[in-house]
């Protein structure tokens, strides 16, 4: 376990902050945009991730991540508005 | 406690009340699937804020039960604003989602097999399923169902080695490890038939 700061770690909180702001308040409030603004909080917290080591947790989140959007714009395009 | 932890729980917890306030507020269902996924990547990061291999295995089963229910909430979903049939137009066109199901669905395959265990299972099943609903299906459960069983007598088998014949302990970690991962993924694989139809 990292005791001092790591810069990895530091970024990784400031994109999560970032990221999660984005989401919750999109501009502008469509479907797509909002997952787009949901990979950032991601990517902050693969960089929270790779801070600690966490190898497997990391590649299995990218994964599943992927397969997450794959879910979400298949229900988007269902939906019919983008 | 170190400043690592505080300052990680600090970030984690002020994402959380941004995140629930936008959820309270929002009125449109799939805006809320998509918070949703919002509060399960602050829930992996607080638990990922343990930074031990505690984190990692509490990571791992969280993923996959992540996506379970992300993938079971769109279907309700889909089912609840009578959007069952595909659209005749669909307002975009994304080329990738036509493209990639079958490689995306062979590399989570691949990975799972490499991690095993619950969890392996658990990832590869996940690339059937995805495969599954993407493509629809016309294979003979029959068939998984029973490799399904005898995956679980291998299973078994390498607990009575373990009992019986200590000494080869590694030998039967490799047969439980490969049995449980056949045996999960193909319980877990059934999901993506659900809907049954072509072209789900």
């Amino acid at each position: 376990m990292s005791m001092a700061m790591s810069p990895e770690f530091l970024l990784g909180c400031a994109v999560l902050l970032i990221g999660i702001t984005g989401t919750a308040f999109p501009r502008p409030r469509s479907y797509v945009s909002r997952l787009i603004s949901l990979e950032i909080p991601a990517f902050g917290l693969l960089l929270i991730m790779l801070s600690f080591d966490e190898t497997l947790a990391l590649l299995t989140f990218i994964a599943v991540t992927a397969i997450a959007t794959f879910v979400l714009v298949r229900v988007i395009e269902r939906r019919g508005s983008v | 406690m170190d400043q690592v932890y505080v300052l990680g729980l600090l970030v984690v917890f002020a994402g959380v009340l941004i995140g629930f306030y936008a959820l309270m507020r929002e009125r449109d269902d799939l805006h809320r699937i998509l918070l949703t996924d919002l509060a399960e990547i602050l829930a992996l990061a607080l638990i990922a804020l343990v930074a031990t291999d505690l984190a990692e295995a509490l990571i791992l089963p969280g993923l996959v039960v992540g996506i379970s229910e992300l993938l079971a909430v769109s279907e309700v979903y889909l089912a609840k604003e009578d959007l069952r049939t595909p659209p005749t137009a669909p307002p975009f066109r994304i080329e990738v989602m036509e493209s990639a199901p079958g490689i995306m669905a062979l590399i989570l395959v691949a990975y799972g097999i490499i991690l095993s265990g619950f969890t392996g299972g658990a990832v590869a099943a996940v690339g059937a399923i995805f495969y599954f609903l993407c493509r629809g299906q016309n294979e003979q459960f029959a068939i998984i169902e029973t490799v399904s069983g005898y995956a679980w007598v291998f299973w078994i088998g390498a607990f009575f080695i373990f009992m019986l014949l200590p000494a080869y302990w590694f030998f039967a970690v490799m047969i439980a490890g490969g049995a449980i991962l056949v045996k999960v993924m193909a319980k877990m694989s059934l999901i993506g038939t659900m809907r049954g139809g072509e072209h789900v």
